[in-house]
C-alpha cells in the first residue's frame, strides 16, 4: 500500500555516507582502545576478589605479580552488594576471580560473571575459584533446612575470613589458580603462600592463648548475625545469643527481651558485630546490660593499603579490650 | 618363553615373599626414641595437628548434607504475586498482563524460574508464568558464556533489553503494575520476541555495552506497534524486528552512580504493506546508596522516555510516553516511592482509537519487607486520561513471596 511516509524514509539514506564515516570512526577508535587493554595482561595478573579480606589475602600471595581488586567494600554487607556494571568491566578483564562461595555472593555475582563474557571467570572456568573449598567449614546443616530457619547457607557458614586459620588454607589453596594463569611466577606464589600461612597460623595460636587466658565468664559474646562462628571457634569464645532472631530476620521486641535476659543471667557483656549491621538495638542492649558493642569492619581497608594481618590485629585488640573490661 | 599367566603368578609370589619378609625386618629395628628424636616427633605431630585443624576435607567428608547439596538439577524458584485491588471506575485502563485488573482479589502471576549452566559454553534461563489463563513461556533462552572478543549471543524467547524496565519481571519492579508506556507501545507483556541477540562489551575504561536483537515482530502481547496479532508471514529480512541499545555506566563514587541507556526498535507494522514503526528511547537510572549505611539505605531516580513513529496509510503518527520514579529505601525493611507517568496520545490511532489526548498517572507505594524473600505493598494511584470526563482512582495491596534459588538480578 503506497503511503506518503515512504518519502520520509528516503531522507536518512541521503545522510548515509556521513553516518557510515561516524560508525567507522567509532569502530577504529574502539579497536585501538582494545590494544592496550589486551596488552596489560602480559605483565601483571588481574585478580578480582569479591570481598576485601579475600583481596588482601590474594595480594599477599600474588605479591608484585598481581593487581588485586575487591568488589565489595569493608562497610558493605557481602550478601547485598549492588551488581554495579563497572564490576562487569572489571570481570571482563580479570584473569582470576576469587569468591567465598557457599551462596555468599549468590545475590549479585552470578549475573556479573555471565555478563562479563569472560570464559576464565565463569563457574568451571580456569580462573574462578570458590575459596570455601580450602576451609574447614562450620555450621554445615546436619539435617533438612528451609527458610523458616532464616537465610541459612546450605553448604555451611561463609563468614570464615575473620579466622586466620581459614585464611592460611586459602592462601595455600589459591596458589594453584594463580600459577595456572602465570606459571612463570608459580614458585614466588608458593613461597609467598607458605610464608603468609605460617604468619597466620602463628598469629592464630598467639591470639588463642591470649583470649584463653581470660576467665570463662569473660569469654562470652553476643553477636548480631551468625557471622562470627569461625572467629569464636578460633578464639575459644562462647556464643550466648544473636541479636537477630534468625539469620537475616531482624530482631523482634520479644527476642530482644530474651537476649537481654540471657545477657543478665550469663554475664555476657560484649556484643560483637560487623559495621554493616544496624547498631541501634545492640547499643540499647549493651546500655541496659551494662556492656558494650564492638563494631568491626567487614574486612581490611584493602584499597587504603591495610593488610590482612593488620585488620585481624585491629579486630582482636578491640575485642580483647572489651572482653577484658566486661 | 614363560606364558603370561605363569609370569603373573610368579610376580604375585615374589610380592608376597617381599611383604612377608619385610614385616619382621621392620620389627627388628624397634627401640625407644632418643630425647632429640622424641622432640622432633612431637613437633611433627603438633604441626600435623595444626594442619588437620585447617583441613577442609575433614569437615566436608563428615557432612552428608554437604554431599547432598551437590546436584546437577537446575536452580528452581517460584514467585507468587497476588493483590487486592480497588478501582473507582471498573472500566479502567490498566495495560499490563500481570496488573491487578478487577475489584477484589487478583492472581497477578505465579512465576517459575529455571536457571542453570548447560555446559562450559552456554547458560539456560526459562521463566514460566502460571495464571488464571493458563501457562505461558515468558522467557526461555540460552546465553553464551565463552565467546571471544567480549561478545555474547542470546537465543530463544526473551524480553528485549529496550530501556530499563522492559527486560525485567514484575518481582523486580518497584511498583505493583506495569508502566503505561510499556503496555501502550509494546504490549501487555512488554517488548518480547523469539530471536537472537548480539551484544558487545566495548573495550572502554567505563562500562559500555551495545546490543542488537533480531526477532519476529509478531504478537499482540509483545509487539503491538508492529505486526501485533496479525498473522503475517515474514517475506524479507527487513521484516524482522530490530532492537538496539547502548548502555553506559558512570560510577561517580562508591555510593553514587548513573546508568544511561539509548534504545531503538524498528520493524514493520500491520497498517499496510511496507509501513514501518520506529521507537526511540532513552533511560536514566541515578542511584545513591551510601555503602557505609548499615540500614542498606538507598535513593534511586529512574526515568525512561520513548518516542514512537508509525507509518500508517497517508500519514505518520508520532507520540511519546514515559515515566519518572523516585524510590527511597530508608531502612532494610521499608521502602517508599512515587511514580509519574505520561503518554501523549495521537488522533486516529488505529491501536488505541480512544486515546487521542494526554494521559497522566501518579502512584505512590509503601513497601514492607518481612524478609529478603517477601514483601507487602500498598499502592494508591490516580489515573487521568484527559479524553475522559473523570479521573480513575484506585489502590492495590499486594503480596509477593519467593521460594527456591532465584538468580541474581542486574543492576
Amino acid at each position: 500500500m503506497p503511503t506518503t511516509t515512504r518519502q520520509r524514509h528516503a531522507r536518512p539514506a541521503a545522510r548515509r555516507p556521513r553516518a557510515l564515516r561516524q560508525v567507522a570512526t567509532i569502530a577504529i577508535a574502539s579497536l585501538l582502545l582494545m590494544i592496550p587493554a589486551s596488552g596489560a595482561h602480559a605483565s601483571t595478573l588481574e585478580v578480582v576478589a569479591t570481598t576485601p579480606a579475600l583481596a588482601a589475602i590474594a595480594a599477599e600471595v600474588g605479591g608484585d605479580h598481581v593487581r588485586v581488586r575487591a568488589l565489595a567494600s569493608p562497610s558493605e554487607d557481602p550478601h547485598y552488594v549492588d551488581a554495579r556494571p563497572n564490576f562487569i568491566s572489571l570481570l571482563s578483564r580479570a584473569d582470576v576471580l576469587l569468591a567465598h562461595g557457599l551462596e555468599y555472593e549468590v545475590g549479585w555475582l552470578p549475573q556479573l560473571q555471565v555478563n562479563s563474557r569472560n570464559a576464565r571467570v565463569q563457574v568451571g572456568g580456569e580462573g574462578f575459584v570458590e575459596v570455601s573449598r580450602f576451609v574447614r567449614l562450620l555450621d554445615v546443616p546436619d539435617g533438612p533446612i528451609d527458610r523458616s530457619m532464616g537465610d541459612l547457607h546450605p553448604g555451611g557458614n561463609p563468614h570464615f575470613l575473620n579466622d586466620p586459620r581459614a585464611a592460611a588454607g586459602i592462601a595455600e589453596g589459591i596458589v594453584e589458580v594463580l600459577s595456572r594463569r602465570a606459571p612463570e611466577h608459580a614458585q614466588a606464589f608458593a613461597d609467598n603462600a607458605t610464608r603468609f600461612a605460617g604468619e597466620l597460623r602463628s598469629f592464630a595460636r598467639e591470639q588463642r592463648s591470649r583470649f584463653s587466658a581470660l576467665p570463662a565468664s569473660q569469654r562470652q559474646v553476643i553477636t548480631y548475625h551468625k557471622s562470627m562462628t569461625y572467629l569464636l571457634d578460633w578464639l575459644d569464645l562462647e556464643l550466648v545469643e544473636t541479636v537477630e532472631v534468625r539469620p537475616g530476620i531482624p530482631p523482634s521486641p520479644a527476642h530482644v527481651s530474651r537476649v537481654l535476659q540471657r545477657m543478665r543471667t550469663s554475664g555476657a557483656r560484649v556484643i560483637l558485630q560487623e559495621q554493616f549491621y544496624p547498631t541501634n538495638t545492640s547499643q540499647r542492649l549493651a546500655q541496659l546490660a551494662g556492656g558494650e558493642v564492638v563494631v568491626i569492619p567487614g574486612g581490611p581497608d584493602h584499597r587504603g593499603g591495610e593488610d590482612y594481618l593488620s585488620f585481624l590485629r585491629r579486630m582482636t585488640d578491640a575485642l580483647h579490650d572489651a572482653l577484658d573490661r566486661s | 618363553m614363560i606364558a603370561s599367566p605363569t609370569r603373573s603368578l610368579l610376580s604375585a609370589v615374589f610380592v608376597l615373599w617381599l611383604t612377608a619378609t619385610g614385616a619382621p625386618a621392620a620389627s627388628a629395628i624397634e627401640h625407644d626414641p632418643a630425647p632429640d628424636e622424641e622432640r622432633l616427633l612431637l613437633e611433627a605431630l603438633q604441626a600435623d595437628a595444626d594442619r588437620e585443624d585447617d583441613d577442609p576435607r575433614a569437615a566436608r567428608s563428615s557432612s552428608a548434607a554437604a554431599a547432598a547439596f551437590q546436584s546437577m538439577n537446575p536452580d528452581i524458584s517460584v514467585i507468587l504475586d497476588v493483590a487486592g485491588a480497588w478501582f473507582s471506575d471498573t472500566d479502567h485502563l490498566q495495560t499490563g498482563a500481570h496488573d491487578p485488573v478487577r475489584n477484589g482479589f487478583n492472581l497477578q502471576q505465579l512465576e517459575m524460574g529455571i536457571e542453570s549452566n548447560v555446559d562450559p559454553f552456554l547458560r539456560f534461563n526459562a521463566y514460566l508464568v502460571f495464571s488464571a489463563a493458563g501457562v505461558e513461556v515468558e522467557e526461555a533462552y540460552a546465553t553464551t558464556l565463552a565467546l571471544p572478543g567480549r561478545l555474547q549471543l542470546r537465543a530463544g524467547q526473551f524480553l528485549h533489553r529496550f530501556g530499563r524496565v522492559n527486560a525485567t519481571h514484575p518481582h523486580a519492579w518497584h511498583f505493583v503494575d506495569q508502566s503505561i508506556v510499556i503496555g501502550k507501545f509494546f504490549g501487555p507483556e512488554g517488548s518480547r520476541g523469539l530471536g537472537i541477540e548480539f551484544s558487545w562489551l566495548l573495550p572502554l575504561p567505563w562500562f559500555a555495552e551495545v546490543l542488537t536483537t533480531v526477532s519476529d515482530p509478531v504478537g499482540g502481547c509483545c509487539a503491538r506497534s508492529f505486526y501485533g496479532n496479525e498473522n503475517i508471514e515474514l517475506r524479507t529480512p527487513a521484516e524482522f524486528l530490530f532492537t538496539s541499545a547502548l548502555r553506559q555506566f558512570f560510577p561517580f563514587s562508591d555510593s553514587t552512580s548513573l546508568l544511561w541507556g539509548l534504545s531503538t526498535q524498528f520493524g514493520p507494522n500491520a497498517s499496510g504493506l511496507g509501513n514501518r514503526t520506529a521507537i526511540y528511547g532513552t533511560d536514566l537510572y541515578l542511584r545513591y546508596r551510601p555503602i557505609a549505611s548499615a540500614n542498606r539505605a538507598s535513593l534511586s531516580l529512574q526515568t525512561e522516555w520513548l518516542v514512537r513513529s508509525r507509518q500508517v496509510p497517508d500519514d505518520v503518527l508520532q507520540d511519546l510516553g514515559g515515566y519518572a520514579q523516585l524510590v527511597w529505601q530508608p531502612r532494610i525493611r521499608w521502602e517508599t516511592g512515587l511514580r509519574y507517568e505520561f503518554t501523549s496520545g495521537v488522533e486516529d490511532d488505529p491501536l488505541d482509537p480512544e486515546e487521542d489526548r494526554e494521559r497522566h498517572r501518579l502512584a505512590a507505594q509503601l513497601t514492607y519487607y518481612p524478609s529478603h524473600f517477601s514483601r507487602i505493598r500498598l499502592q494508591p494511584f490516580v489515573d487521568v486520561p484527559t479524553w475522559r470526563a473523570d479521573p480513575i482512582f484506585g489502590s492495590f495491596l499486594a503480596l509477593e513471596v519467593l521460594v527456591g534459588a532465584h538468580g541474581a538480578h542486574a543492576f
